[in-house]
């Protein structure tokens, strides 16, 4: 009789935010592996270092710029993300991000808004382009990818920790395999706890991120955070990034809309805070 | 020049036909969607406030979450 697979798991902070690994089977070096791949890709993505490459892509608009594989994924991904919701999840929400005040890590307090000069985001196909190893931003545009980087990473290191994994960026994970007791992963959504089998799932809120008036979440009709009358939503699909879209996008649809699009793209789903 | 007429006028029957087909019945815009997604489909009430559904690939629990999507 083989021995029972031990569970591993690693807590850190990365992205400004708490993440965790699961994994059966696996040693605990590559949960360590997997945490410095987080780190390495957070460097990247931030829009809060000069010097990232994200940065980077933000100043020099107008121009192609060289990007790596991972940059070039999760751009197109941005373009698919746009797609999916009709346009609600739009990564080239930069100059709204700082015209809100979120110019710089809350934990350091958010910056001075300057709503006046706000305008609904522009088309993302019209500002922002993509080849292979280089993308060009038209002048004028900004791309934050904080709205679709977290599932994206849990998605991608669930494909190197095994069979049997969870990886959880910031509350946007991805579950695969039948968990340790062989029923599926214990995952709390909303009030519950569901068991996740090959699921991503993730929470879209107005409620954290959140400072006087304002919240992190744009909607790209008005470019300003959201007014919806759904305050959270959390959704399981079948991807992290697809969970991460669909739940942003069923907060800004708000309660009318939001049941029939979660019928359509998600296997279950809450909506919090309805009027 | 038999087997063009032929041909000819079976094109012509084909297509009458299916124009009397479509015109026939045509889309009804009020039908109800199929399944009903907007009301009656395992929605319950959620402690928290608001609405939980949870579709057939997935299952509850009461065991302890060992996460959830509220990290962040």
């Amino acid at each position: 009789m083989p021995p029972e697979a031990v569970l591993e798991s690693h807590h850190f902070e990365a992205l400004g935010t708490s993440c965790s690994l699961f994994a059966v089977g696996r040693p605990r070096a590559s949960l360590l592996a997997a945490e410095s791949w987080v780190l390495r890709l957070g460097d990247r993505f931030t829009r809060f270092a000069s010097d990232s490459e994200l940065s980077r892509l933000n100043a020099r608009t107008g121009e192609w710029v060289d990007i790596s594989g991972e940059m070039e994924e999760l751009l197109r991904e941005g373009l698919r993300a746009y797609e999916m919701s009709a346009g609600l999840v739009n990564v080239a929400v930069l100059p709204s991000m700082l015209a809100i005040g979120y110019s710089r890590p809350l934990v350091r307090g958010p910056g001075v808004a300057t709503l006046h000069a706000v305008e609904s985001l522009p088309r993302l196909g019209d500002v922002l382009e993509v080849h292979a190893g280089r993308a060009r931003l038209e002048s004028g545009a900004g791309i934050d990818l904080g709205g679709i980087a977290k599932g994206w990473m849990a998605d991608r290191l669930c494909e190197s920790l095994g069979p049997n994994a969870v990886a959880n960026i910031g509350g946007d994970l991805r579950a695969v395999g039948p968990g340790p007791r062989g029923e599926g992963w214990p995952v709390g959504v909303g009030d519950r706890t569901l068991l996740l089998r090959d699921h991503g799932a993730a929470t879209s809120s107005t409620r954290r991120r959140r400072w006087g008036d304002l919240h992190h979440l744009i909607d790209p009709r008005s470019g300003l955070p959201a007014r919806s009358a759904l305050e959270e939503v959390s959704v399981v699909a079948s991807s992290g990034f697809e969970a991460e879209v669909v739940a942003k996008t069923a907060l800004l649809l708000g309660p009318e809309f939001a049941p029939a699009y979660c019928a359509a793209h998600a296997m279950a789903w809450w909506l919090g805070g309805a009027a | 020049m038999l087997l063009k007429a032929a041909a000819t006028v079976l094109t012509l029957a084909a297509t009458v036909a299916s124009a009397r087909y479509v015109t026939a019945h045509l889309k009804n815009p009020a039908a109800p969607l199929q399944p009903p997604v907007l009301a009656g489909n395992g929605s319950t009430a959620s402690a928290l406030g608001g609405q939980f559904t949870v579709g057939p690939s997935v299952h509850e629990s009461d065991v302890e979450p060992m996460t959830s999507t509220y990290a962040s």
